[in-house]
């Protein structure tokens, strides 16, 4: 029953007027920004991050959540509507989605999908409060090594279920790794890879080289591919599921939840996979599995519901633990750090009404996308039909003004083009430059826990093995990468992330 | 892709010109990374020293650009295609005169004026807008001063943040 009380509690920090206000206006610009297509939430975070500066921390972080909310939501509406996935987990959402689309059913695609995220949402807000507390006991059991193993096996799941060559996912990770050490050595106060630029003494700043490669290397990236948009011309049709479409996703809603919210937990990109096994479970009970890619309403339902279900179970690991799962809780951690809140078990304790304000605006925000999204998507898709050529100044002089506005520095400014750069090069060369930001966000982290540890084992890297915790999380590392590089599941793996 | 994808090789030859220039790139910046972190000490297990965390990174990001390398001369893969300079010259380049005029800029002999977010951001705009192949120059520009309009509504009026408007002209 304590579970109540801390949630009656955070819906007294929630339902103020003030943060409703926020979580509304999150979930607003996060899916207008996330609608565009081509940008999907982790550019849509960082191209927002800025206007929520001017907020008290609780309020910054319940805009934050509702501005995340969004951006999946608007992915999903691209996915639908245009057939652009914004991110990895929208891409199974295009194939029976666009297909409803296409036979004048977009609006019950987009009904089905944003009321299975709604009920999806609901059900993993609970699991969030319930969990929350327990682990967040768990947490306070764990010393550096454990820290340490812990990470190495987030990085390990990152690496395996990124797209793509696992072998480049691992260049990226090991770069963000390389990237996070640059800046002034915490311990000697010496500067490291600084090359003497006073700018670099703090380290990279998370925000110009989220902004950089996420920002403006999509924009050069979508600059060169003239724009083949596929936007559903005709009718949207009604908005609601009829008693039919019900009766067909209400099965796959609750399995997805179930799935997507376990998967969510898990470290490294869990939540990637969870509309992935969704779509293959529906397809495997369906009666009739020729529907599917035809427009079949179980695969909206099912797979959008694991999205969201994960997308907020993400949250788990990084409000207990302080160890973001994957690149978009890599973001939050950076943002959450702008505004001197340092993510981990202590959250809990010491700003509890910050915590679990948090989690009830959770809720607050899937039933603000329910509440929104369905009466405007008429204005979304208006706003697909903007063409490229006038959003993408649009969405530079976002990130102009929002780096700018970081420290009040136009060096960031000009930092963020080199990144920009440096991000259509990586995209150029075949890397996929997410795991490269989880990297970077868990390297200052891994190394002070590393250094501690090693203190503490007078310097040696048995007690790494020694001790049971570490021990079984790094076993769980190297199975999880020996039977992703086994040959049989490395082909089912490509088959997945490619079809 | 190219490693899980097993084609067997008859002969070594390059089968994917973007894994092995990936594979390179690694190498370069992860041999910049310890040529520069040369000089700080490594310390001892005990008592990890600043250089032992870039060094021991570097030489992993060397490691595995080598196998990626190595990789694309037994496996097919992607090419290498072409570049978007149009892109880079002018979305990048926008960026940087928004940079350079924000608040003003001075580099020995050259001096920009603070301009502030009232020319700073339609000049962003009409700039990069010229790398979109089916530009239209009228529709940039009414576009530039409305989207910068809008902006300066939005983050120096509703969300008030400390960016300058325009200090030559209104002293703010």
């Amino acid at each position: 029953m304590e579970t109540i009380a801390h949630l009656s509690l955070g819906f007294g920090v929630a339902l103020t007027l003030k943060n409703i206000a926020l979580c509304f206006v999150g979930c607003l610009v996060g899916t207008l920004i996330g609608v565009l297509p081509g940008v999907g939430p982790i550019a849509t975070i960082s191209i927002l991050l800025p206007i929520t500066f001017g907020l008290d921390p609780t309020g910054a972080l319940i805009m934050l959540a509702g501005i995340y909310y969004g951006a999946q939501y608007g992915g999903s509406t691209t996915a639908i509507l245009v057939n652009i996935p914004g991110e990895a987990t929208s891409v199974v959402t295009t194939l029976d989605g666009h297909q409803m689309a296409k036979q004048g059913r977009a609006g019950v695609a987009l009904g089905t999908a944003a009321i299975g995220s709604f009920f999806a949402g609901c059900v993993a807000t609970v699991i969030i409060a319930a969990l929350g507390a327990p682990l967040t006991k768990l947490a306070l059991l764990f010393g550096p090594a454990e820290y340490f193993s812990l990470m190495v096996m987030g990085l390990c799941f990152a690496v395996v279920l990124a797209r793509g060559s696992i072998l480049k996912a691992f260049c990226m990770i090991m770069l963000g790794l390389l990237f996070s050490t640059v800046g002034t050595d915490l311990e000697t106060g010496q500067e490291r890879l600084t090359f003497g630029i006073p700018a670099l003494s703090d380290g990279i700043d998370f925000s110009v080289l989220a902004m950089g490669v996420f920002g403006f290397a999509e924009v050069l990236r979508n600059l060169e591919a003239p724009e083949a948009r596929d936007v559903v011309k005709g009718k949207i049709g009604r908005l609601l599921p009829g008693w039919d479409d019900i009766k067909q996703s209400i099965a796959p809603v609750l399995r997805g939840t179930a799935i997507g919210g376990i998967l969510g937990i898990l470290p490294g990109n869990g939540a990637v996979l969870g509309p992935f096994a969704s779509y293959t479970m529906e397809k495997k009970l369906a009666k009739d599995p020729s529907r599917f890619g035809k427009g079949a309403i179980e695969g909206v339902a099912g797979p959008e519901s694991a999205n969201n279900a994960g997308a907020q179970t993400a949250f788990i690991p990084l409000l207990t633990l302080g160890i973001p799962p994957n690149a978009v809780m890599a973001l939050m951690v950076g943002a959450m750090t702008i505004h001197g809140i340092i993510p981990g078990p202590q959250v809990m304790t010491r700003n509890p009404e910050l915590f679990w304000g948090m989690i009830a605006s959770m809720w607050v925000g899937n039933l603000m996308l329910l509440v929104i999204n369905l009466p405007l998507v008429g204005m979304w898709v208006k706003l697909l039909q903007v063409p490229y050529r006038l959003m993408f100044p649009a969405i530079l002089i976002f990130c102009c003004i929002g780096i700018y506005s970081v420290n009040n520095q136009p060096l960031d400014v000009a930092f963020t083009a080199l990144f920009g750069l440096f991000g259509y090069l990586l995209i150029k060369l075949g890397f996929e430059p997410a795991p490269m930001l989880l990297g970077f966000v868990l390297g200052k982290l891994m190394e002070e826990k590393l250094r501690q540890a090693l203190i503490i084992s007078r310097g040696s890297f048995v007690t790494f093995v020694e001790r049971p915790i570490s021990a079984g999380l790094l076993v769980v590392a190297v199975l999880v990468l020996a039977i992703a590089l086994l040959p049989s599941i490395a082909k089912k793996r490509e088959e997945v992330f490619t079809e | 892709m190219s490693l899980n994808r097993i084609e067997r090789a008859q002969g070594l030859r390059v089968r994917s010109t973007q894994d092995l220039a990936g594979g390179l790139f690694m190498i370069v910046l992860a041999a910049g990374a310890f040529i520069f972190s040369w000089d700080l000490p490594a310390g001892t297990l005990r008592q990890l020293g600043p250089g032992m965390l870039p060094k021991a990174f570097a030489v992993i990001c060397a490691a595995l650009g080598a196998m990626l390398a190595l990789a694309s001369l037994r496996y097919h893969g992607e090419k290498l295609s072409g570049w978007s300079w149009k892109g880079i010259f002018f979305a990048l380049g926008g960026a940087l005169l928004f940079a350079l005029t924000i608040r003003g800029f001075e580099f020995g002999p050259i001096r920009v004026p603070a301009l502030g977010l009232l020319v700073s951001g339609p000049l962003l705009i009409a700039f990069s807008g010229l790398a979109a192949d089916d530009r239209k120059i009228k529709e940039l520009l009414i576009f530039a001063v409305g989207m910068s309009a809008a902006c300066i509504l939005l983050f120096k009026y509703a969300l008030s943040l400390p960016i300058p408007l325009a200090p030559w002209l209104l002293g703010i």
